[in-house]
């Protein structure tokens, strides 16, 4: 999809059960790190993200948070964001298991999404900044490395 | 209405279609080119905006079945392991390959001589070394003199930088007492004619904002375009047209506004990649020729070669800053290159030391490897591998198989009703043998450099940029489809000058014998002008 035709919607079309179940299953995907200088995936809009390049995600998605939620209501008699976090690890691996396209799909998103936030170049020493034109520094290389291959002469095959 | 009749008309403006504009332009002969895609915006690139590695996997896929643009068109890959990848637009595939840039070997070209299999060229590298050589002078090329695989000659620029990653591979080839040598490279490491030097943006497979890659749309179409040759973008050519004498007349395409024309023209010369070459071919159907034009000896989309490609990559304890650089560019091993029957299979590979990537292409390779996983181990397992890990690709050399196929796909059609081409592919026992072995060695030499987790994937679906074999060049008309300066057989103002022509596949990435090979029979043809249908 180009930028001309991104959708211009910042808020997924989830109700506020949804909501507080996807970030908790975005925090299982990519947690926050354990210094807390990387937020977690919840943290870094992936919903927008999800509207801007997977618009084909979103029906999937609000049908398997909705599974999730009947599912941790139907197994543990409450409602997933209450489940302690091996319940939730469960249950989401679980799904895992019966879509997972879906998941797999949804976890290349959040990750897609996760490393292009800027507290996460920031965190990972990656400069906030396009690529051009500044362009980076690379170390040139001894090619004194090379003696021992010079040393080997020929090696290619002649031909009659 | 017919148009005029032109002298020259080429169709596709990538590689080999650019260098035979500019050979040709001399000749003061009026030229046009068909391209069907459009010019790219250096500005539009990925790697001038934040997002670049979001883009390169979407608008500026290698996949056209993913990129879709309105310039693409589909490919029915299904039956095979590789996907087909390229670009369609003033500069071909050249626009958003890696440059990585050697040469095929002399070996390369006499197989049937020197190996027992597959065929000779009707060339050798004697013939195409001075074409070798101009072709790097005019495009730009870096690289180090003195590589002991391959015949003397000397880049123009000073080879791309190593990097940390390349000293430590370098090290490693070392202990083992390998060959290991810096990539020539299709891209300037210093000023050059006009263009500022590289800057190391990284993602030269999603195109050069800094016009530092030597691609065609910059190094010989302003020198063509200047020199008269007329470059008609978003013209897409359906059919090649012939006469009762079996003469090309000149071609019918769809203009930008998608108008169908006619193109008359004294000369066809065809340089539409080993996919888009035969697909032409093959829907240019007539009563002279009802199997393809030029098609006599049924030849017209077999053989097609597309290197198999593995994959080893190498993790690090010691941080590298692996990412940075000329992604596909940088050193290379041919250790393996050429024949050894001791090792249970003929021909060889090329290892070539690939950068490491960007931290999206890090973080979702590793979910799709399941060496980077979702939860309390995936900042862990990222961090060992972002700037720690860089990549041997192997290119294996496929031999012509009859099997192996570019047809026309029944169902599958373009933006105007084309028929879309169908790839159908399978790697050989030998290949397989190959492949096995270059992934041990690929991982041996990771462990001989310090590597401490290795990956290892083969073959590598999205790697199909190597596209050759289905249009062979030879002497004989009944085995092969144009002759030994690339005229087609059947039909004697027609000429195929792309990878189609490709007796055999080598193991290197074919472009810069693409370019020479088609610099080589535009001289031919400039010296046979006076009779050149005869």
């Amino acid at each position: 999809m180009t930028e001309a035709h991104r959708p211009r919607i910042d808020t997924l079309p989830l109700d506020a059960m949804q909501c507080s179940i996807l970030d908790l299953v975005l925090d299982m995907i990519v947690p926050p790190g354990p210094d807390r200088r990387l937020p977690g995936a919840s943290q870094v809009g992936v919903p927008a993200h999800l509207m801007a390049w997977a618009p084909q995600l979103i029906p999937l998605l609000a049908a398997e948070l909705d599974r999730l939620a009947a599912e941790s209501r139907s197994r543990h008699g409450c409602d997933f964001p209450a489940l302690q976090a091996a319940q939730r690890q469960a249950l989401v691996d679980a799904i895992r298991l019966v879509e997972p396209g879906f998941m797999r799909q949804l976890a290349l998103e959040t990750v897609t999404c996760y490393y292009q936030d800027d507290r996460v170049l920031a965190a990972l020493d990656e400069p906030l900044r396009a690529p051009y034109p500044q362009g980076y520094q690379v170390l040139q290389g001894d090619l004194g490395l090379l003696a021992p291959v010079r040393r080997r002469g020929k090696m290619y095959r002649d031909t009659p | 209405m017919a148009e005029d009749i032109v002298d020259v008309l080429i169709i596709g403006s990538g590689a080999s279609g650019a260098a035979v504009a500019w050979s040709l332009a001399e000749t003061r002969m009026r030229i046009v080119c068909l391209e069907q895609g459009d010019w790219t915006n250096p500005a539009e690139y990925p790697s001038t905006r934040r997002d670049w590695e979001v883009q390169a996997t979407g608008p500026w896929s290698i996949n056209p079945n993913v990129r879709k643009r309105a310039t693409d068109y589909p490919i029915d890959d299904s039956e095979s392991p590789i996907t087909v990848v390229n670009f369609n637009g003033v500069g071909g595939s050249t626009v958003l390959h890696s440059a990585h840039w050697p040469r095929f070997h002399p070996s390369d070209f006499r197989v049937r001589t020197l190996d027992g299999v597959a065929d000779d060229w009707p060339i050798d590298y004697a013939t195409l070394d001075p074409f070798f050589a101009l072709n790097d002078r005019n495009i730009g090329v870096s690289g180090l003199a003195g590589d002991p695989a391959i015949p003397a000659h000397q880049p123009p620029l000073p080879p791309v930088p190593l990097g940390l990653m390349g000293e430590t591979i370098g090290r490693g080839f070392n202990k083992l007492g390998w060959h290991w040598w810096p990539s020539d490279s299709a891209l300037i490491t210093r000023d050059y004619e006009g263009r500022e030097a590289c800057a190391n943006l990284g993602p030269c497979s999603s195109g050069c904002a800094k016009g530092a890659k030597s691609s065609a749309d910059i190094t010989y179409w302003p020198a063509a375009r200047r020199a008269g040759v007329e470059l008609r973008t978003h013209c897409r050519v359906r059919e090649i047209l012939v006469d009762e004498n079996d003469m090309a007349t000149g071609v019918v395409y769809y203009d930008e506004h998608g108008v169908e024309r006619t193109q008359r023209a004294e000369v066809v010369v065809l340089a539409c990649n080993g996919v888009g070459t035969p697909r032409l071919l093959l829907n240019s159907r007539s009563a002279r020729f009802p199997d393809g034009l030029a098609n006599r000896s049924g030849l017209v989309g077999k053989n097609l070669m597309l290197h198999p490609w593995g994959l080893v990559q190498g993790v690090f304890d010691e941080a590298l800053a692996s990412r940075y650089g000329p992604a596909g560019c940088c050193l290379m091993s041919q250790e393996f290159y050429e024949t050894d029957a001791a090792r249970g299979f003929v021909r060889g590979y090329n290892l070539q030391i690939t950068r490491g990537t960007g931290p999206v292409a890090t973080a979702r390779a590793g979910l799709v490897r399941g060496t980077i996983p979702w939860g309390p181990g995936h900042h862990e397992a990222f961090a060992r591998r972002f700037n720690h890990s860089f990549h041997i690709g192997i290119c294996c050399e496929d031999l012509p198989e009859l099997h192996n196929t570019v047809t026309l796909d029944p169902v599958l059609k373009d933006s105007h009703g084309i028929p879309s081409p169908k790839i159908t592919y399978r790697m050989s026992e030998n290949s397989q043998r190959m492949m096995r072995h270059a992934l041990d060695r690929g991982t041996e030499a990771m462990k001989a450099a310090g590597a401490t987790d290795i990956y290892t994937e083969s073959p590598v679906r999205l790697a199909g940029w190597h596209l050759l074999g289905t249009a062979r060049m030879g002497r004989d008309p009944e085995r092969s489809v144009v002759n030994e300066w690339g005229r087609s057989h059947d039909v004697k103002n027609l000429f195929i000058v792309d990878g189609s022509v490709f007796v055999t596949s080598g193991g290197v990435n074919p472009t810069s014998t693409i370019q020479a090979v088609a610099l080589y029979i535009a001289d031919a043809m400039k010296q046979r002008l006076a009779n050149l249908f005869d």
